[in-house]
């Protein structure tokens, strides 16, 4: 009765930390203040929303700052601009609402069958934006998240920017600094992991595979702050360098010093620093790009333990690419990202692993109002039992490999520029490790697939 | 009575002042259109995609008149309210003028031939009109190397999709601020706006 209470526990635990983690990694982007502030609307920056057209990345670049509204000035006695502030806030709302089915439900917390299948969420997430200016040169993306699995809202991604214009060897260079807490949502293109169209849209309430890289996630969920800088040169070759330290939350009410002390998990070591090399040349209605990135992260897994001495090191290397073609009526593009993880686990076994992600997507859209994605993911790496372990139903290993394989496929119809309803089937090949059995407690890969129904308003 | 040199020297004050305002020297519209206007219309005046006009080397009586119809919100086709309505929202006149003045001093792309099927067709209507359609020739108004003059719009190095699309949009109306360009579009084919546009921009 006590191992069945313990692996209860252990389930629920599990469950509460993948919604948890799950709600605030649901990435959410298309600001209808950007439109208000700008009065272009939402098809100048976006493909459909989140994926960014050129202007829409140009915008980005620029700091969030183009408007064509009255603005409220401020000027030195020198005539130089103090202040620029739009008449209104740019203050927007996101509201989604979900229907989520898994093949198979999921376990019963109480260990006893499977719980009801086919969750609601309502909202699923909602957030509050402020989008646009601050400065003459300086604007933010900045998003406060209701998430119903955990009831709370919490700080979601911010991307708060410094941005000015230069000139090498004749040509223009866009340069500009990002005060940012994830690393690449910052980023232009949407073949890097916080926007990777159509990856960025899945539900909260369907289990998602374990084992994930650093620049995938789990440093972002840990809590972290960057600073990094970057250059644009010729509206063709960027390059970005900066660095991340942790940066905790909630941590109020914990004994010891405060946020960098042992109570927290997986703590930056100093700083992790982050790199960004990229390519894009655009032709017709057409754009490609490719670049790369990559971060050196040192992390104290702390949770109890001092925050001292060895760590666990990861470094994560990733290329990606990015095709657009945007026509009148059709618009297709493709996104892919390979990301490879080298893990030095000092503060576990002292064990070297590897975990490589690959994912690559396509979309089409007709008119911008009807249209489908279909992609494939991969996460593979080093069989570890310490690191994947078994013993726990759905989201444990049973053969302690990180292995997770599969399909996703969507369907999406955008009656208004700001408002997506999709239509998702997520198809697991392996999931966790296996194909059958993965968990040891008899559940397949398949029973994962989950169809998700999403209602997505912007206003 | 001003002596000479004051009166050179006020000269040169008066060019150095007017220069900000007017022409190549305009630093303040230059900064503009390359960190606002070139995100679509390209650094300069020369955009790369055909869903956004060249700028560069039009002549700057037009630009100015359409950024007032923007402006004025009498130019509505589809992209005109999407991008160019909120654009244009706080720009004053004077800023239009010199913006206008700025792409005009450009240097225009130049032409590249279109498709080879469309050339001969587009020529003949360039120059001779369909008189049984009531087209004029696009040269009588546009010039016969399609480089337009005053408010009368270059053609020559432009998009072709792009002037094939501004060509639909007169005749449907959506782009209203040409009445001229609708009846003379009233009933031209869709095939012949394509000859048209392949052969004009190619000049």
């Amino acid at each position: 009765m006590k191992a069945l209470r313990d692996k209860s526990g252990a389930i629920l635990a599990s469950l509460a930390a993948l919604l948890f983690f799950s709600g605030f990694s649901a990435q959410s982007f298309a600001v209808p203040s950007f439109a208000r502030q700008t009065g272009v609307a939402c098809e100048g920056c976006h493909t459909v929303f989140p994926e960014l057209t050129p202007f829409g990345r140009s915008f980005k670049l620029n700091g969030y700052v183009m408007d064509n509204l009255p603005q409220v000035k401020g000027m030195t006695t020198d005539n130089k601009e103090a202040l620029l502030l739009n008449w209104l806030p740019p203050v927007s709302i996101m509201f989604q609402t979900s229907y989520t089915s898994t093949s198979k439900p999921l376990p019963d917390v109480s260990g006893i069958g499977n719980s009801q299948n086919g969750q609601v969420l309502f909202p699923q997430q909602a957030s509050l934006f402020y989008a646009g200016r601050i400065a003459p040169n300086l604007g933010a993306f900045i998003q406060m998240t209701y998430a119903s699995d955990s009831g709370t809202f919490g700080w979601d991604n911010t991307d708060i920017r410094y941005a000015d214009h230069a000139t090498l060897s004749g040509k223009d260079v866009t340069w500009g600094v990002s005060l940012n807490n994830n690393p690449t949502v910052q980023d232009v293109w949407n073949s890097t992991p916080a926007w990777q169209t159509p990856f960025d849209q899945r539900s909260s309430a369907a289990p998602t595979p374990t084992a994930a890289t650093q620049l995938d996630g789990p440093l972002t969920d840990s809590g972290v702050a960057g600073l990094t800088v970057y250059g644009y040169f010729a509206n063709s070759i960027y390059a970005e360098f900066g660095a991340y330290r942790s940066s905790p939350q909630g941590f109020a009410g914990q004994s010891g010093a405060g946020p960098l002390d042992s109570s927290a998990s997986n703590v930056v070591r100093g700083a992790a620093p982050y790199w960004r090399l990229a390519y894009e040349r655009q032709w017709d209605r057409s754009s490609w790009s490719i670049g790369a990135f990559g971060m050196d992260v040192d992390l104290f897994p702390g949770g109890g333990t001092a925050l001292a001495g060895v760590t666990n090191k990861y470094r994560d290397v990733a290329l990606d690419t990015q095709y657009q073609f945007i026509g009148d009526s059709s618009i297709y593009s493709m996104q892919a990202v390979y990301i490879h993880e080298k893990q030095t686990l000092n503060a576990f076994a002292g064990q070297s692993d590897t975990l490589n992600t690959l994912r690559v997507g396509g979309s089409y859209y007709y008119q911008r109002k009807y249209g489908g994605a279909v992609g494939y993911f991969s996460t593979t790496g080093t069989t570890d039992p310490l690191l994947y372990p078994s013993g726990t139903a759905v989201f444990g290993s049973a053969n302690g490999s990180p292995d997770s394989k599969g399909w996703i496929a969507e369907l999406n119809y955008i009656p208004w520029q700001n408002v997506k309803v999709a239509l998702q089937y997520t198809a697991y090949n392996r999931f966790n490790g296996g194909k059958t059995d993965y968990d040891g407690a008899g559940r397949n890969a398949s029973d994962n697939n989950t169809t998700y129904l999403l209602g997505w308003i912007n206003f | 009575m001003t002596s000479r040199p004051i009166q050179l020297l006020l000269a040169g004050a008066a060019l150095h002042l007017m220069a900000p305002a007017f022409g190549a020297e305009d630093v303040e519209i230059a900064r503009l259109a390359s960190q606002v206007c070139a995100s679509c219309h390209g650094p300069h005046g020369d955009s790369i995609s055909p869903a956004f006009p060249r700028l560069a080397g039009q002549n700057a009586a037009y630009i100015e008149a359409q950024l007032k119809s923007f402006k004025d919100q009498t130019r509505g086709d589809a992209y005109a309210q999407a991008y160019m309505w909120g654009m244009v929202a706080q720009l004053d006149e004077d800023t239009m003028k010199r913006l206008a003045v700025y792409y005009a001093a450009e240097k225009p792309n130049p032409g590249r031939p279109g498709d080879p099927a469309n050339m001969a067709q587009g020529q003949h209507i360039f120059d001779s009109g369909i008189a049984a359609s009531g087209i004029p020739p696009c040269a009588s108004c546009h010039g016969a190397n399609a480089q337009g003059k005053d408010a009368i719009p270059r053609l020559a190095g432009q998009h072709p999709e792009y002037l094939v699309k501004q060509l639909v949009a007169f005749k449907s109306l959506q782009r209203g601020n040409a009445p001229v360009m609708h009846v003379v579009t009233d009933k031209m084919t869709l095939e012949q706006m394509r000859a048209i546009a392949d052969y004009a921009a190619s000049k």
